[in-house]
């Protein structure tokens, strides 16, 4: 806390939405204490692929969010803020096929008509364009203005940027009602309680028990692969690549004895470091274990449609836990019937390429400033909830 | 699904030393279907590993025990799978081995896995030992057992402990006499540690032969001494020896090989709690405690493994394992560093600490100086421990100068640093990907 006697907020996470909302409150004059449970990026944010994008998006309030998302990276990163963090690189979309180029075409119309910068690349000259890529490729759709960030990097970047200390090993049990029944007065904490004028939850999958939407927020696991570095077949391939398979729902294997099928949708994203980021599946789960036939899926379909890739050698798998919503739209806003609260979680999938913009909305939320966003689609209130406050 | 079945066994034993080859012939022994797998093209381990046709090191006592062992072994009637590297467990309990010659991942399911895998060779941080022609004793060794002959040119082993004696004798055995070996210790001037050393005849015999080589060869044994930094010069190495009393000179080698102890190794192996297996660590993987405690620890490991797997009662013990372990405590005392100084302390802030990534001291340093990061964001930020040894060789040195930097807290274990997913070894996607063939549908 600095002396500076702004108003105080208490941010609780520091994942990337709770790393950027101290940010960006920070910079508007309040004190602001970042409240974590283990460490930042200790969960979702540090167990992410980090594709900025919105290639995969259908029209709607999640792409209009997510290129207003883009657009912030970009611009922090010309700032300064996130420079040499955010590699810019388009999102090249591939279709195998008939069902699929049908598909990519379908989606292909969708995001032009949103006015996006695509290029439909076909015969020859797709060749010449992704020539490590397996000849079964038909069709690829780039989508330009894209890029990725390392989620973990951003969190360090925010918080050092924001001057805030976070509290490490600190986890959140509750809220405390102020005496009014209006607002909260304090979070209590493993150590201790702590008051302040507002308070944000970002607290990713932690977030639902908090303020009483467990059954509306659930985990969705995903594994992903590292490979070592391979400097040429990285600079050979113009950005992300992802099978537009997904689109059809079409990938998808057994999962474990008497669980849920797991669906695949495969990306491969060349890294700055010259290694290669595989990934990822969707599974109903919040275990963070990595299995050898999800992986070893996940891979013999990226060398299908990368057969280079055979010759690399993985160096890490990991998991993480994507929150989902319901209605698979985020909750960010006022938490109705309290006052000061204010939450933003359920990102899913989205969360590292949306975590600097919802940043930004809760600073002008809590800062009582009318957003440029239209933030209503994913206002908490929207589940019809009884009790909010657990 | 029409995937290849995993391959079913009582115990799956990783490792072909002493330990795992005394645990695998001894769960056979007990009816157990038993598979081994050990990464390289023999067993025998760091230290039973020979070339075809050469004189040998092991003494002969040693030399005649290992090879019962191995007729056990071969009685009970287990193929071993060399060239087979374990990668892990992944979270279905399913056990992973990189078979190198064919190129696929063979996939177990045991009932209990012993991990046998030997120690880690610990080699300190210096300026230089980066640079190529430096190299561990350890892999010098390997160079040598498996048939090789010395590399060329001079060669100079530094570091600390008796197994650098070990390796200084077998080059004068072959006619390739180190040109110094450089000793942090100085047993002659621990008397009350070699008195008590006498307790151990076997160990003083092992060791006086050894030394009877190094002093019959040229090679000067420079106890007390330090190996500070290592350059480049004129094609050569030139490393810098510093004496017990602070005065530094130059010495010149083609080869360097470093050598500061040995570890146990608790890298990239299964910790998992949640699934069904039995696992149980046996000989220098589990504790660091020599060739004569590896055999008795390897059956220790597959009489418990038997107790788990029936529910009997737990397993006391071994007299054996405890003697050594109070052996090692005394060679501990008696090889201990002249200059008690941490060695990491006063090195050079350019000082490479991880050489995967080559991150440098002063990168570690100012990451410690902003505060109360934890092993975590240093691993995931500073990329310590990120490389393609997953933090085998750096995970101690940066936890040790991160406990440097905060006196007072409690150490991390290195696990927190270094990373308990498989795989432990970088794997082909060829070899991984091999058996998909599940088929696609919705
Ligand atoms: C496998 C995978 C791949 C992904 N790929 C992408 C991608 O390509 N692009 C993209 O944009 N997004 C991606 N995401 C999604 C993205 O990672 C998440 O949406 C985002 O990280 C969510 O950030 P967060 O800050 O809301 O939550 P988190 O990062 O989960 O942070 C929440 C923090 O709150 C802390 N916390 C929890 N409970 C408490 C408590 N009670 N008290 C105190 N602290 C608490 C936690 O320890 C944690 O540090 C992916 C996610 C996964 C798992
Ligand atoms: C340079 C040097 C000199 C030594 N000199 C002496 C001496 O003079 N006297 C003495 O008593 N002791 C000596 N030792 C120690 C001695 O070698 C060990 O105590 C002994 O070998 C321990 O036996 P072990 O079976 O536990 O491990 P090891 O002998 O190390 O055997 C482990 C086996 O596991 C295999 N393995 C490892 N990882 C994997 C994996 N992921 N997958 C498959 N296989 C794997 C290895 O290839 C190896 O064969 C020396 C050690 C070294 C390094």
């Amino acid at each position: 806390m600095d002396g500076r006697g702004g108003k105080s907020v208490v941010v609780v996470g520091a994942g990337i939405v709770g790393a950027a909302s101290a940010y960006f409150l920070a910079q508007s004059g309040f004190r602001v204490r970042l409240i974590e449970a283990k460490a930042p990026a200790a969960a979702a944010s540090g167990a992410a692929d980090g594709a900025v994008s919105v290639a995969s998006k259908r029209p709607g309030p999640m792409m209009t969010t997510a290129l207003a998302g883009i657009a912030l990276y970009r611009q922090l990163d010309e700032e300064g803020l996130f420079a040499g963090l955010f590699k810019q690189r388009p999102t090249v979309m591939v279709a195998e096929d008939e069902s699929e180029v049908e598909s990519l075409t379908g989606h292909a119309d969708a995001l032009a008509g949103e006015g996006m910068a695509l290029r439909r690349i076909e015969g020859e000259a797709l060749r010449r364009y992704l020539p490590d890529v397996s000849s079964g490729v038909r069709l690829a759709i780039e989508v330009g203005n894209e890029g990725h960030a390392i989620g973990y990097e951003i969190v360090r970047r925010l918080i050092a940027a924001s001057g805030v200390a976070v509290e490490r090993d600190t986890t959140v049990h509750g809220l405390v009602e102020s005496a009014s029944g209006r607002s909260v007065a304090a979070v209590a904490t493993s150590r201790g309680r702590v008051e302040a004028d507002h308070f944000v939850i970002a607290a990713g999958g932690g977030s639902a028990d908090l303020i009483g939407l467990s059954g509306i927020v659930r985990p969705r696991k995903g594994q992903l692969a590292v490979t070592e570095r391979s400097p040429t077949l990285n600079a050979a391939l113009p950005g992300a690549l992802m099978s537009c398979r997904y689109l059809l729902s079409k990938d998808a294997i057994a999962g474990a004895a008497g669980t849920a099928a797991r669906r695949f949708g495969l990306v491969v994203d060349p890294l700055r470091t010259g290694q290669f980021l595989i990934g990822g599946t969707r599974e109903e789960t919040a275990d963070t274990g990595n299995d050898l036939a999800a992986i070893r899926h996940m891979l013999a379909s990226a060398v299908r449609l990368l057969p280079p890739l055979a010759r690399l050698r993985v160096i890490r798998v990991f998991s993480g836990v994507r929150s989902a919503t319901r209605d698979g739209l985020p909750i960010i806003g006022r938490m109705p019937g309290r006052d000061n609260l204010v939450v933003a979680t359920g990102f899913e999938g989205d969360g590292i390429c949306l975590g600097p913009l919802v940043g930004q909305a809760v600073g002008r939320i809590v800062a009582g400033v009318p957003s440029e966003l239209d933030l209503r689609p994913f206002a908490p209130d929207r589940f019809g909830q009884r009790s909010l406050v657990a | 699904m029409t995937e290849r079945q995993p391959l079913r066994c009582d115990v799956l034993v990783i490792g072909g030393g002493a330990a795992g080859v005394a645990a695998a012939a001894e769960l056979a022994l007990a009816g157990l279907s038993v598979e081994l797998a050990e990464q390289r093209d023999a067993l025998g381990g760091a230290y039973h590993r020979q070339p075809a046709g050469r004189p040998t090191a092991v003494h002969a006592r040693g030399r005649r025990q290992w090879s019962r062992l191995v007729d056990a072994f071969a009685r009970a009637g287990i193929a071993p799978r060399l060239r087979h590297v374990f990668l892990g467990l992944d979270s279905d309990g399913l056990a992973m081995l990189d078979d190198r010659a064919e190129g696929r991942v063979l996939v177990v399911r045991p009932r209990a896995l012993v991990i046998a895998v030997g120690a880690i060779e610990r080699v300190l941080p210096r300026p230089g030992w980066q640079l190529p022609g430096v190299m561990t004793a350890g892999g010098l060794q390997m160079i040598l057992k498996e048939g090789g002959s010395p590399p060329p040119g001079d060669i100079l082993i530094a570091g600390n402990g008796p197994l650098t004696i070990a390796l200084a004798a077998d080059l004068a055995r072959l006619g390739h006499p180190p040109v110094a070996l450089i000793e942090a210790g100085d047993p002659f001037a621990r008397p009350a540690a070699a008195l008590r050393l006498a307790a151990y005849p076997g160990l003083v015999a092992e060791a006086a032969g050894h030394l009877a080589r190094v002093f019959a060869s040229p090679t000067p044994w420079l106890r007390g001494e330090r190996l500070t930094a290592i350059e480049p010069r004129n094609g050569r190495l030139a490393a810098t020896i510093r004496d017990r009393r602070g005065a530094t000179r130059t010495l010149a080698a083609d080869l360097i090989a470093l050598h500061d102890g040995i570890r146990p190794n608790d890298f990239g192996l299964p910790a998992n709690e949640e699934s069904d297996i039995v696992v149980v660590r046996a000989g220098d993987c589990r504790e660091a405690l020599g060739i004569r405690a590896a055999i008795a620890d390897g059956r220790h490991a597959a009489r418990q493994v038997i107790a788990l797997l029936t529910q009997g009662p737990s397993i006391a013990d071994d007299d054996a394992v405890l003697r050594q372990r109070r052996a090692q405590a005394v060679l501990g005392d008696l090889f201990r560093p002249i200059d008690g100084a941490d060695p990491l302390a006063a090195l050079p802030d350019e000082t490479i600490l991880c050489r995967c990534e080559g991150r440098t001291f002063s990168e570690l340093r100012a990451m410690l100086a902003e505060g109360e990061l934890s092993p975590r964001e240093i691993r995931l930020n500073g990329r310590f421990g990120m490389g393609l040894c997953q933090g085998r060789f750096c995970a101690d040195n940066v936890l040790h100068l991160i406990a440097a930097a905060r006196p007072g807290d409690p150490a991390e274990p290195p696990m927190r640093l270094a990373r308990d997913r498989w795989p432990a070894r970088p794997v082909s996607i060829a070899a991984l990907a091999a058996d998909d063939d599940e088929q696609r549908e919705s």
